[in-house]
């Protein structure tokens, strides 16, 4: 039965070579690399005392020593993942991150709290954790086991919980444990946190991305805009490009909702608040960006963009009868150039919408879209008269407006041609 | 600077741990429907209030207690730590004393027994570097072992803190009837008298007859011992709390 002692002094994450057999039925076993070697007292159930009995201990001693073993050799070749955010996390080094978060180590405030204080915590938690990466490591565990005042531990604790750098992979959700079993060995294990799909999760802090996500293409993470505006991703990463969670990847406009909403903007023009009650189950918002998508939707910017100078579609639309007359394509490429890379990407998508579709086209387009939403089934033959009228209303607008504008830009031109 | 003579250290400071870091020891014993949670670590007494609460929430689910047990442990904590600020404003003396702290602790199979020699005058030790250091050196597997090291050197600093407190207080109190000039000759009760070790004749280096005393044992106990040893204590525990009920 003599099981030897298990070797003391290390925290070492892997597990002796022949892990011992716990002997059956006993609890006096020699748990294989439990995180602190095993404390061997027994649980006499008399002692009430709550004693900080590592549930390692216990968990070997009441499993089969064929479970023992492999839970022991399953230490050995378990795959520790973190998330890549935690990418620059490295045994020998203390990274910016970590001084950036956890300033008190490393101003000289305080004389006991140095930066090789910092490297024990944080190397005894991960290592503690490491030991059985399959159990969660609960705050009261680690710190019984450090030397120092409670309060730093638990910073240090938590800043590697949040981190992922332990605890990170037995959670609740079944995706991220696939995706664990799935991912490479060692550390760097890129794990893919961005679900596919309508849901988005932020690489960091694991929330769902509400409105707006920042991604970029140095690394494959997505961002929520609370961790993009604070900063916390790894250094190295720039160019981060907004982009919005488009609603309607949760549900498509219906039919009713497209009449709806063209009803309403004829109806109440630029009040979105209006045209959303209109509309009904779609907030402000929402409006505004499907009617923007609609394939026609841009032209109605132009009458209310009249009274701008520089608007952009206006004097594109200038540029394309210029254009038309003089053959310049060179100047519509270079009007275009402030806005083909706007960084919002609505403004772009106008930008680039209006720049290649010409008058007839919006206008083609215009009446396209009108006679596919003629053929719609609608419930009361009052909406088709209506459509009918209002998309004839708009149809008169926008030649009216444009040919307003293009007389107005036509001259512009001219005089810009002349001054040249 | 510092000067090193015995009387340099007259001028009274604000009462503070005499380490690098005002840390305190507490210490938690609490018992709840027959369910007992023995505790001991060692805290920022400048940490928030909220601190304190989040602690005790945190250890209540880790360690699956009952929740009754939260409100228990704040007040205990509070409590020692109220202790703590009572003594915060007042005034206490920096004498030049080396004083030996002693080590008796046995924690789940280790048992640990040392003695050796502090300077409660310096402001810059570290009770925690020198538990890890000692673990270190002594090869010292669990953990656990450490962090009750340090807590028991704090334990007996704030002692000596406390004491130098209160006797500069009936120091002063005394001072109106007589000069209080024996309260700093006498070097404490505990203290080494300076002069005899480290005068003309004495020497740093310790008599080897003396080694015995100094030196750290650590002891591995088998199960069964630790089970004896639980069941006497908790023994002991049971008699002291009826007698105190009886009181």
């Amino acid at each position: 039965m003599a099981t030897p002692p298990p070797p003391t002094g290390t925290l070492a994450s892997a597990a002796p070579a022949t892990p011992p057999p716990p002997p059956t039925g006993t609890l006096a076993s020699a748990a294989p690399a439990p995180p602190p070697p095993p404390p061997q007292s027994p649980h006499t159930p008399s002692t009430s005392a709550v004693k900080s009995e590592v549930h390692a201990a216990e968990a070997a001693a009441d499993s089969t020593p064929i479970v023992a073993a492999a839970a022991a050799a399953a230490a050995v070749s378990y795959t520790i993942t973190i998330p890549s955010c935690s990418g620059w996390f490295s045994w020998d080094e203390i990274h910016e991150t970590e001084r950036r978060l956890l300033p008190e180590f490393f101003d000289g405030r305080f004389s006991s709290r140095n930066p090789s204080v910092y490297k024990y915590y944080r190397d005894s938690i991960i290592r503690q954790f490491r030991a059985q990466p399959w159990r969660k490591l609960t705050f009261t565990e680690a710190r019984r086991g450090l030397i120092g005042d409670v309060g730093s531990v638990r910073r240090v604790f938590d800043f590697l919980e949040e981190w992922g750098l332990i605890n990170y992979t037995p959670s609740a959700k079944p995706k991220e444990r696939r995706e664990a079993a799935a991912a490479k060995e060692e550390e760097e294990g890129e794990t893919a946190e961005r679900k596919e799909g309508p849901k988005r999760l932020c690489t960091n802090c694991r929330s769902v991305c509400g409105l707006t996500c920042f991604t970029t293409d140095k690394a494959d993470i997505i961002l929520c805009s609370r961790c993009y505006v604070r900063g916390n991703y790894r250094p190295g990463l720039s160019n981060f490009k907004r982009v919005d969670n488009m609603e309607e990847l949760k549900t498509e406009w219906t039919d009713k909702e497209n009449l709806h909403l063209l009803e309403a903007i004829v109806q109440y023009g630029e009040e979105w608040k209006k045209v959303s009650e209109h509309v009904g189950s779609r907030s402000a918002k929402d409006c505004v960006v499907r009617f923007i998508k609609l394939p026609f939707g841009e032209q109605f910017l132009r009458p209310i963009e009249d009274g701008e100078d520089n608007g952009p579609n206006g004097s594109y639309r200038s540029n394309d009868e210029v254009a038309a007359e003089h053959g310049g394509e060179s100047l519509k490429r270079r009007r275009l150039t402030p806005l083909a890379d706007a960084s919002n990407p609505i403004m772009a998508q106008v930008a680039f919408l209006s720049g290649i579709a010409g008058s007839d086209l919006a206008e083609a387009s215009a009446r396209a879209a009108i006679s596919a939403l003629h053929k719609v089934h609608i419930e009361k033959s009052k909406f088709t008269n209506d459509i009918k009228l209002y998309s004839k209303r708009l149809l008169r607008r926008h030649n009216h407006s444009s040919r307003r504008s293009n007389k107005m830009w036509r001259n512009h031109y001219q005089i810009l041609l002349k001054s040249r | 600077m510092r000067s090193l003579t015995l009387w340099s250290s007259k001028a009274p400071i604000k009462f503070r741990m005499p380490t690098a870091e005002n840390l305190i020891p507490i210490r938690l014993d609490i018992e709840v429907d027959g369910q007992r949670y023995k505790d001991a670590f060692v805290w920022n007494p400048d940490d928030p209030d909220s601190e304190v609460i989040n602690f005790a929430k945190r250890t209540v689910k880790d360690l699956k207690l009952p929740p009754t047990f939260v409100t228990q442990i704040v007040q205990s904590v509070q409590a020692q730590l109220a202790e703590f600020r009572s003594f915060e404003g007042q005034d206490m003396h920096v004498k030049e004393k080396i004083v030996p702290l002693k080590i008796d602790l046995r924690v789940n199979n280790t048992v640990v027994r040392d003695q050796f020699l502090w300077d409660v005058s310096n402001f810059e030790s570290d009770p925690e570097e020198f538990a890890r250091t000692l673990c270190k050196d002594l090869n010292i597997g669990d953990p656990e072992v450490g962090p009750a090291i340090a807590v028991a050197i704090r334990e007996q600093l704030y002692e000596i803190a406390t004491q130098s407190v209160s006797s500069l207080r009936e120091a002063r109190a005394g001072k109106k009837g007589r000069r209080g000039a024996d309260t700093f000759n006498r070097p404490g009760n505990s203290a080494l008298d300076l002069v005899k070790y480290f005068g003309s004749k004495g020497s740093v280096i310790r008599k080897r007859k003396d080694w015995y005393l100094y030196e750290p044992i650590v002891d591995i106990l088998s199960n069964e011992e630790v089970g004896a040893l639980d069941a006497r204590e908790e023994l002991n525990a049971r008699l002291k709390r009826k007698l105190d009920e009886k009181e």
